[in-house]
């Protein structure tokens, strides 16, 4: 289908490799604080675009990812923690068997953390799905708000508002940005295939779907559990990129977050996605001058602590109002695109000289 | 259990269900019209709390001159967030319009943090509604005698409106068919800035009283209250008023049976509402007094 | 055993009857006409068989299966497809995209390997391509197989809409007003279509729709409808000279 299927394949690999010297660099010279920023926006990657596939591309606007993280957190935290630590955290009630003894390394404590979130997804999408609209918004949220209650009484499974603390620091920018290039690889193919398209049909047309043989409630549910996945598997990266998490990590307030990212980036568009998420998050950091005093000269204005979800909430409301469509609507990156816009550029310029 | 504690026991559920129900309202008659759910309708509710306690507080409004001022205030926030961020979004899809009401909500919450600060303020609790009554073994505050009373004017209120007024007959109508109602000379705008202004009103009507029962106010008090609401609206029967306030009434039962049956599953209290939610949706989404939900 | 038999097929949405009683008997390869007044419950009965109102009562067979309680999808892809009155394409994706999803649900390819890519799924996505390019050559649309398909005029996008329900694979073929909204000239073209399309792929052919010289021409049979309730049935020439049918068609009018 596609006569530039080997160039593309090279400036693929060259792409990767770019992000790879990159990162190395960074590795190598750059600060604490810069490292801190991009395993962030790394994880930020993971969390919107796989939320953007239940959102924005299956059109199933719903609003629990705080759940699928808390979820992941927990799961991957609770297996990578020793025994030994396990019986020193849990000082209220002992953590209940056979978590007290298990212990797995990493890498497994995050499938691990993806498997049984998207378990969770999967019950939840039976409930869930029998709705549509608004009324999954709520529901949704609900989930989110019983996720963190439950999480706040099981004692002996989450240690309650303890939480967990002390996890290993293991999430580094090689671990986060590695998951983050598998979920884009994986859910951009995903979203290309005619699994992807039956799901985009959803969105534009339930019942014409329907008379195409597609059956929305799997599909529905099919990109329900994958977002959970991945959602889960940012939960466990996010568990020990911060080594300590409390049921009040998880509030709406994470969801919210990456709401903004994927309207902003565009509902449906994993290229807009992924850019939002690099860009909200660097100008989140960026935009922390507005919260600490500014001397101009000889004047002081003091900082305003919070103005920065002030303003996150109110480009939320303007890009409804001026600019639906977000950043990229429902458009990809390609690489054919690029190429057609290149060779349009410079037809232009060669025709004004 | 004794005769005495459940009494006790059902004076809190219905003045908590009242709370729920006047919270509810707002909701439901967005909803009826709109077919939008204002998310930041609890926060309005907080605004309305806030507006209450600086009357008192930096202007020394006596309670029963501030309350009002508040009320009054909290309709025109209400009427200033339908002009400014839901008119716009009047003919986009719907996520959009929802998505506009959860960016409302946030800028609530963080602008009452900004302004406000974060830490809980005492809300003063005037004496006609502070004194502790007692009959027998049963002890009460007189507020939750006050709450239901309350409540139910303002229902008796609103009800007039829609179903006594050529303002409610409008609503009505809107709800039923908007470009029609336009088509046949209703300003419908104005109609729509006129629920806004009943809804928040009732909000804030009881958000204060929440506040006098708590008694604390942070710029926050207004999600878990609020999404609670909506399930009593939902549980009621979207757009029906006084649905919402029998939902509202449910919902406060639930909660307090739960506490007082097991009280060692008390911290699973504010998941009740959406156990129910789930509950109706999967039972009986048209809620116990609805039509048939809009797909 | 019958290929296709409704029987006392009947709807209430509340009080009202939209469809009261209905039956009709379809035998393979025929191509039949429903028709009626505005309003008489054509598209209910559409909607009833192809699942998506539950009837009140009555029931639906198809070679011998029943059909009612099933979704839609699962009607589609035992072999009834359909087209709609107001054409539902999916608007923001391109002609060849728009027949290349029909063969989705026939896919065998799992969902990992889908998204994986393995040689299974790029075999198949071929196959959906070219099957797509086939049914788009069919009906004279191979040409702009790459245009978004709510850019194409009305007419073409009716026969979209028709080469996409045929790459469900039916054998039997739904059609709500095929020719609305088309001139003399692309009404004749859909009737060569339908014809050809019917040898073709053995097809039988259920159509509702309001032009009758289209109906009296294509039709071998032909079922009417009046407020729910049918007041004739027979060849165009019967249906042509019945009174009742003359009489609820002039009442109307």
């Amino acid at each position: 289908m596609d006569e530039h299927h080997r160039r593309n394949q090279i400036f693929s690999i060259i792409a990767v490799a770019c992000l790879f010297l990159f990162l190395l660099s960074m590795h190598l010279y750059a600060d604490d604080y810069q490292i801190r920023i991009l395993n962030n926006i790394a994880l930020f990657i993971i969390l919107a675009v796989s939320y953007n596939l239940i959102n924005g591309v299956t059109g199933q606007f719903s609003l629990e990812p705080n759940a699928f993280v808390a979820i992941g957190a927990y799961t991957s935290a609770l297996l990578t923690l020793t025994p030994a630590e396990k019986q020193m955290a849990f000082i209220i009630e002992p953590i209940i068997w056979p978590l007290s003894v298990i212990h797995v390394p990493f890498f497994l404590s995050l499938i691990a953390a993806g498997v049984v979130t998207a378990f969770f997804g999967f019950l939840m999408g039976f409930p869930v799905f029998r709705v549509r609209g608004d009324y999954l918004a709520i529901v949704t949220l609900g989930f989110g708000e019983v996720v963190r209650v439950v999480a706040n009484n099981t004692q002996t499974i989450t240690n309650g508002p303890l939480g967990l603390k002390g996890l290993a620091n293991y999430t580094n920018l090689w671990w986060s940005w590695g998951i983050a290039a598998f979920t884009v690889f994986y859910i951009a193919r995903l979203v290309r295939s005619s699994y992807g398209m039956a799901m985009k049909a959803v969105k534009y047309d339930e019942a014409a779907a329907e008379s195409i043989g597609i059956n929305a409630f799997k599909h529905k549910m099919l990109a329900f559990t994958t977002s959970a996945f991945f959602e889960g598997i940012g939960g466990g990266l996010l568990a020990h990129l911060i080594t300590t998490i409390s049921p009040t990590l998880f509030t709406f307030f994470l969801t919210f977050n990456l709401l903004i990212m994927i309207v902003a980036g565009g509902l449906g568009s994993i290229t807009g996605s992924v850019i939002a998420a690099v860009v909200i998050t660097w100008g989140g950091e960026a935009l922390r001058v507005v919260e600490e005093p500014i001397r101009l000269g000889f004047i002081e204005i003091p900082g305003i602590p919070g103005m920065r979800m002030v303003l996150f909430s109110l480009i939320l409301v303007l890009v409804m109002i001026f600019a639906r469509q977000g950043l990229m609507g429902t458009r990809e990156f390609t690489w054919n695109g690029l190429f057609r816009k290149i060779r349009a550029w410079t037809h232009r310029t060669a025709k004004e000289s | 259990m004794d005769f005495s504690l459940i009494a006790q026991q059902l004076i809190n559920a219905v003045s908590l269900g009242s709370l729920y129900g006047l919270i509810a309202i707002g909701y439901t008659m967005v909803y009826g019209i709109l077919r939008l759910i204002n998310f930041a309708h609890g926060d309005v509710m907080m605004m309305g709390c806030f507006f209450a306690f600086y009357g008192i507080m930096i202007f020394s409004m006596p309670w029963w001159l501030s309350f009002p001022i508040a009320i009054v205030l909290t309709a025109f926030l209400g009427i200033l967030i339908d002009r400014g961020a839901y008119r716009p979004v009047r003919n986009a899809p719907r996520i959009s319009a929802l998505i506009t009401a959860i960016g409302v909500s946030f800028f609530l919450e963080n602008l009452g943090l900004v302004v406000f600060g974060g830490r809980p303020k005492g809300f003063p609790r005037p004496e006609i509604f502070g004194g502790i009554y007692t009959f027998g073994d049963i002890r009460f505050l007189g507020l939750s005698i006050w709450v239901p009373l309350i409540a139910l004017v303002l229902l008796s209120g609103i009800l007039f409106l829609v179903y006594r007024t050529r303002v409610g007959r409008a609503m009505r109508c809107i709800s039923y068919d908007m470009e029609t109602t336009r088509i046949m000379g209703v300003d419908v705008n104005r109609i729509i800035a006129i629920t806004f202004a009943a809804g928040s009103a009732a909000a804030a009507a009881g958000g204060i009283l929440w506040a006098m029962k708590y008694p604390q106010i942070n710029p926050l008090m207004g999600i878990i209250p609020g999404l609670k609401a909506f399930v009593a609206a939902v549980l009621g029967g979207i757009g029906n008023v006084v649905g919402a306030m029998l939902g509202g009434l449910i919902l406060g039962m639930a909660e307090i049976l739960l506490v007082a049956i097991r009280p060692d599953l008390s911290g699973y209290r504010d998941a009740i509402a959406f156990g129910i939610l789930i509950l109706i949706l999967l039972f009986r989404p048209t809620g116990l007094m609805g039509e048939k939900l809009p797909e | 055993m019958e290929f296709f038999t409704v029987r006392n097929l009947t709807m209430k949405f509340g009080g009202l009857v939209a469809v009261n009683d209905f039956d009709i008997t379809l035998k393979k390869g025929e191509i039949v006409g429903l028709i009626g007044p505005n309003g008489a419950g054509k598209t209910t009965v559409f909607n009833m068989i192809a699942g998506y109102y539950a009837p009140t009562s009555g029931t639906i067979h198809f070679q011998g299966k029943l059909l009612n309680g099933k979704k839609a999808n699962e009607i589609t892809r035992s072999g009834v497809a359909r087209t709609f009155q107001n054409i539902r394409l999916f608007t923001e994706l391109t002609v060849v995209e728009n027949v290349m999803i029909a063969y989705h649900c026939r896919l065998r390819s799992t969902f990992l390997g889908a998204a994986l890519r393995l040689p299974l799924y790029r075999r198949e996505e071929k196959q959906m391509y070219e099957g797509a390019m086939e049914f788009l050559r069919e009906v004279e649309l191979e040409d702009l197989s790459r245009e978004q398909a709510g850019s194409l005029p009305y007419g073409m996008q009716r026969r979209l809409e028709i080469a996409r329900a045929l790459a469900t694979g039916p054998q039997l073929l739904l059609l709500d007003e095929p020719a609305a909204g088309m001139n003399p000239n692309e009404t004749q073209d859909l009737l060569q279509l339908i014809l050809r399309l019917r040898e073709k792929y053995r097809l039988t052919v259920f159509l509702i729709e309001h032009d009758m010289k289209f109906v009296m021409q294509l039709c071998e049979r032909i079922q009417v409808l009046d407020y729910g309730t049918t007041i004739a049935s027979g060849t165009p020439e019967e249906i042509q000279q019945n009174e009742r049918v003359i009489e609820a068609y002039l009442g109307e009018g």
